[in-house]
């Protein structure tokens, strides 16, 4: 939690009637769900779109959110949803390589530590991109947001031992497609 | 896919000091920190004000015109109709109507365009249970059922807009419940398969 007052006061700020309070909630919660819908897109403009619909559905059904000290479980759950609905348009739940960032250069002289840390990201994205929505959604919550198993349950709506299993699978499969170039 | 050891799955959990993994599964371990570090350097740019705009357009909390037009429609004595529900629904109100039917609420008259919704609910040892929904912002207080004799079955009616409202009851202002009596529920839209209650009002 950053500084200011906590969720459950700018919540009952909000309800109040002081919409501009709003903006607290944004500047607090907009960086970790931008890079969540970005992971969970590949695609930053749409992730943009994802984020900005959702934050605008979040205000309107504020007095919805039935744990305000979760409020920023809902945030994702929210956004992870309007991810979802995103990808189910585009017709599939797997990024196709062409919408995640460029490929990275390599060949068979390259390893891992000789790649520009541009090129190596690039790798990473792609093994995410290439995992099924479930696994990258449970890995990015768990590895990039810094989740605890307990804020991903009540982020996604699934149970924890399901969600261990996806970020075990995940984990397996993105170690596999990084160990390429050791 | 391969299977990696369940010392590395630990460790990666939390469960596990990685200094104790062997070699080999260290360096594993490492490359996936390292790959979810690269993956928390994603720079988008802000939609804070597209965001704030939108706050600025929509109806402020609590929506004033609902909240005055609610009062308004409580104030006022009005002839009292009978929302349609399912069958065993009005089994129980008829059980209540001597409760339901108050002097105040039969004198109720909605307009052309609108219908008494009444709430009825079994919930025994409640201190409280409110309606909250699509009608008045969700907000707990704005619509309070009562129990007067303490028997656990609270009820209450108000005037709503003909058509279609989602709804769930707020039992001592934390637990959220839907309908059980409700004849129709939809997803809550915010995933985990959670449901509002629907009813229709007809004028």
């Amino acid at each position: 939690m950053s500084d200011g007052p906590p969720d459950p006061e700018v919540i009952a700020r909000i309800l109040a009637g002081d919409g501009e309070a709003f903006g607290v909630l944004i500047r607090r919660y907009e960086p970790g769900l931008l890079r969540f819908a970005t992971r969970m897109l590949g695609d930053p403009d749409a992730a943009a779109d994802a984020v900005a619909e959702s934050l605008v559905r979040a205000y309107r059904h504020l007095a919805q959110c039935r744990d305000p000290a979760r409020l920023r479980s809902w945030l994702y759950r929210i956004t992870g949803n309007r991810c979802r609905s995103h990808l189910a348009r585009r017709g599939s739940g797997d990024l196709s390589l062409d919408d995640a960032n460029p490929p990275a250069v390599a060949d068979a002289a390259d390893t891992w530590v000789t790649l520009e840390r541009g090129e190596q990201v690039a790798l990473v994205e792609r093994a995410l991109a290439a995992l099924s929505p479930e696994k990258r959604e449970a890995f990015v919550l768990k590895h990039v947001e810094g989740m605890s198993y307990d804020e991903m349950a009540a982020a996604t709506g699934a149970r924890i031992p399901t969600l261990k299993m996806r970020v075990h699978r995940a984990r397996e499969a993105l170690l596999e497609a990084l160990e390429e170039l050791v | 896919m391969t299977l990696i050891d369940v010392r590395l799955q630990e460790a990666l959990d939390g469960d596990r000091d990685p200094a104790t993994l062997p070699a080999d599964l260290r360096e594993a371990y490492e490359r996936l920190v390292r790959a979810a570090v690269m993956l928390r350097d994603a720079p988008v740019a802000s939609v804070a004000d597209r965001v704030m705009t939108e706050v600025r357009r929509a109806p402020a909390h609590p929506a004033p015109g609902v909240a005055r037009r609610l009062a308004g429609w409580l104030a006022e004595p009005r002839a009292f109709t009978v929302r349609l529900r399912p069958l065993w629904t009005l089994a129980l109100a008829a059980a209540l109507g001597a409760v339901l039917f108050l002097p105040g609420e039969e004198s109720v008259a909605p307009g052309a365009e609108e219908g008494i919704a009444q709430f009825v609910g079994h919930f025994p040892g409640a201190r409280s249970v409110d309606v909250v929904g699509s009608f008045n912002d969700w907000r707990p207080g704005a619509l309070p059922l009562r129990d007067e004799d303490h028997d656990g079955i609270w009820h209450g009616a108000v005037v709503l807009p003909a058509g279609q409202h989602e709804y769930m009851f707020v039992v001592d202002g934390e637990r959220w419940v839907a309908d059980p009596l409700a004849g129709r529920y939809v997803d809550d839209g915010f995933g985990g398969g959670r449901q509002n209650a629907v009813l229709i009002v007809r004028p």
